[in-house]
């Protein structure tokens, strides 16, 4: 099975064709801003080096979130038209649980991308080869993370924690108070590979293209400060668009 | 079998609260129009908030692909063009037709084309009638108020705009001192016909030699004067202040573009735009032009009120002309949400 999977959830991106288990190529590109330029060309190279088109590919594959809210409706954009108009599978891998992945040696791994102010997207999982979810993927206060961390160590055996994504080193006194040892992750681990998404995505269940979208875990402020206005109950979002 | 093979084009709106598709052929003609408005939503918040924005596109952008070539019974095979809107609008919201249309290019192997939303308005004529050019259009919506000589079907030069708020931007903003819901156009150009211009607001550099425009005086003439009602409890007429704050709108937008007419002497004119929409203009502009000698009239194409919102049928249109002039993009086409028409050189200092 051939998959192409794409990360645009944060400003690194990354493309990779793999054939079953195995990561054929994987490219990246740091510190990315402009997403939307670099990605479908990045796509082409891979086909072309590997003399495929995209109708070659079985499975496309893409972090569905959580990230940055732009960088994730490119790369999901992208895959759910090609997997429509191709009539191929398509599945969405957590942006948290492929960067989980990353770590090989047992460990709790407790997977954050910055959310400012303290606030993180963060979940924790237990590394292997399919990253076990043990803290669910969510938007959380430093600590209220810390909180469930504490919770989960009190009741399960936790020899080590490998801190990973981005921001997290900020928090250095709150996750040494919490006297389990623990490192960070590696430059290489920090990043989201796009292999490891390919490699999740095999045992992922594919979704209708038209119903993939964005895990942002986050409403928006207007939408939260609507609520608490007028103390209306939030609508499935597909309720608020009309054909006309 | 000399007969020339129809062009059709898929395209793709997505700048601000309308997620819209359509093929259109020869750049002329619908064969499906599929537009997915997201205005319930933003309601709730009086005024487009862009990511939410964003969020309801991505929701039904691969399924209205397939209902316009459903629609207009085409597969793929028949498309000759995937166009899309590349800016001006809202980065986030533009982006998700950026990439759906780039998506769909690469998949198929079709040509992409990029289009400039304002070109896209001016070309809501085409779909109506066939303009003959040079052509003049004023251009007029919640972003933009711009008079636009045509030098043909794909050189467009601005020869005026505003240089504050939009004249659509005044509307909304007034609507909302008048308790108006979101977009307020539409009622306040109803409420205008009921009521007369009593409060003669100001009519900013209506008499200046050149094309632009100014309304953010006029909407603080129009605020100033509510709040001093509101201050001394006096009522005022909702009908006669619409129907000042139009008139004021309307003389400026009038005035100034008969005089570009005059001196650019065009073959059509167009109009264009959100407010385009908006019968007191259309109907004055038609009247105006009617007043010009017989030799000096141009044709006036007013399109169709249902194609002067946002769609992706005048994308599609005016992708027709680029598609004619070989103006193709590739897989590095972007989002630029300050995307602007040239200026004319001679309005450059
Ligand atoms: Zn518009």
């Amino acid at each position: 099975m051939k998959i192409l999977s794409v990360s645009t959830a944060t400003n690194h991106l990354s493309v990779a064709l793999n054939e079953d288990q195995q990561v054929i190529v994987e490219k990246n590109e740091r510190d990315e801003r402009n997403h939307s330029e670099h990605l479908d060309p990045l796509i082409e190279e891979i086909l072309k080096e590997n003399k495929l088109t995209l109708n070659d590919i079985d499975r496309f594959a893409v972090a569905i979130g959580p990230g940055s809210y732009t960088g994730l409706r490119i790369g999901i954009t992208t895959v759910k038209m090609f997997a429509s108009i191709l009539n191929k599978e398509v599945v969405g891998i957590s942006t948290l649980q492929a960067l989980a992945k990353g770590v090989k040696e047992p460990a709790l791994v407790i997977t954050g991308l910055d959310a400012r102010n303290d606030n993180y997207f963060a979940a924790g999982y237990i590394s292997g080869d399919i990253p076990k979810n043990v803290i669910p993927d969510g938007h959380y206060k430093i600590d209220v993370l810390i909180k469930a961390i504490q919770e989960y160590a009190a009741q399960n055996k936790v020899d080590k924690i490998v801190f990973v994504g981005s921001g997290l080193e900020k928090q250095d006194e709150k996750i040494k108070a919490l006297n389990i040892p623990y490192e960070y992750g590696t430059d290489e681990q920090n990043v989201i590979h796009a292999g490891l998404i390919g490699q999740l995505a095999i045992d992922a269940q594919p979704v209708d293209p038209d119903k993939l979208l964005p895990r942002y875990l986050r409403r928006t402020q207007a939408e939260v400060d609507w609520h608490k206005k007028t103390g209306k109950p939030f609508e499935p979002d597909s309720h608020y668009v009309e054909e006309v | 079998m000399s007969e020339k093979k129809d062009i059709r084009i898929l395209a793709y709106e997505s700048s601000c609260d309308e997620t819209s598709t359509a093929v259109i052929r020869n750049g002329r003609e619908i064969e499906s129009l599929i537009v997915a408005t997201q205005i319930k939503s933003h309601q709730r918040f009086g005024g487009v908030v862009p990511e939410v924005a964003s969020r309801h596109h991505i929701e039904v952008v691969s399924q209205i692909t397939k209902e316009a070539l459903n629609e207009a019974n085409c597969g793929w095979k028949d498309i000759d063009a995937i166009a899309v809107t590349y800016g001006p609008g809202l980065v986030g919201a533009l982006l998700i037709g950026v990439s759906a249309a780039k998506a769909a290019s690469m998949a198929t192997g079709i040509p992409l084309i990029g289009v400039d939303h304002i070109m896209g308005h001016i070309m809501a004529a085409q779909l109506k009638d066939e303009i003959e050019y040079p052509a003049l259009a004023l251009q007029v919506s919640g972003g933009h108020t711009e008079i636009v000589l045509l030098k043909d079907p794909v050189h467009f030069e601005i020869i005026g705009d505003t240089r504050d708020d939009a004249a659509g931007e005044a509307y909304d903003k007034i609507g909302r001192v008048l308790g108006v819901n979101y977009p307020a156009g539409k009622t306040i150009d109803a409420w205008a016909h009921e009521g007369k211009d009593t409060f003669n607001f100001p009519r900013a550099m209506m008499e200046d030699d050149d094309y632009d425009f100014s309304f953010s005086g006029l909407k603080s003439a129009f605020i100033n004067t509510c709040h001093h009602a509101d201050q001394i409890h006096e009522k005022l007429n909702k009908y006669d202040l619409a129907a000042s704050f139009q008139a004021a709108v309307i003389d400026v937008l009038a005035n100034k573009t008969i005089r570009a007419i005059k001196q650019y002497k065009p073959k059509t004119f167009i109009m264009g735009g959100g407010v385009a929409a908006n019968h007191g203009l259309r109907d004055r502009m038609s009247a105006e032009i009617a007043k010009l000698p017989k030799a000096d009239q141009p044709k006036v194409i007013l399109p169709d009120i249902k194609l002067c919102g946002d769609n992706a049928a005048m994308i599609g249109a005016a992708a027709y002309n680029l598609y004619n002039d070989n103006q193709f993009a590739d897989l590095t086409l972007n989002a630029d949400p300050s995307l602007e028409l040239p200026y004319a050189k001679s309005m450059l200092n």
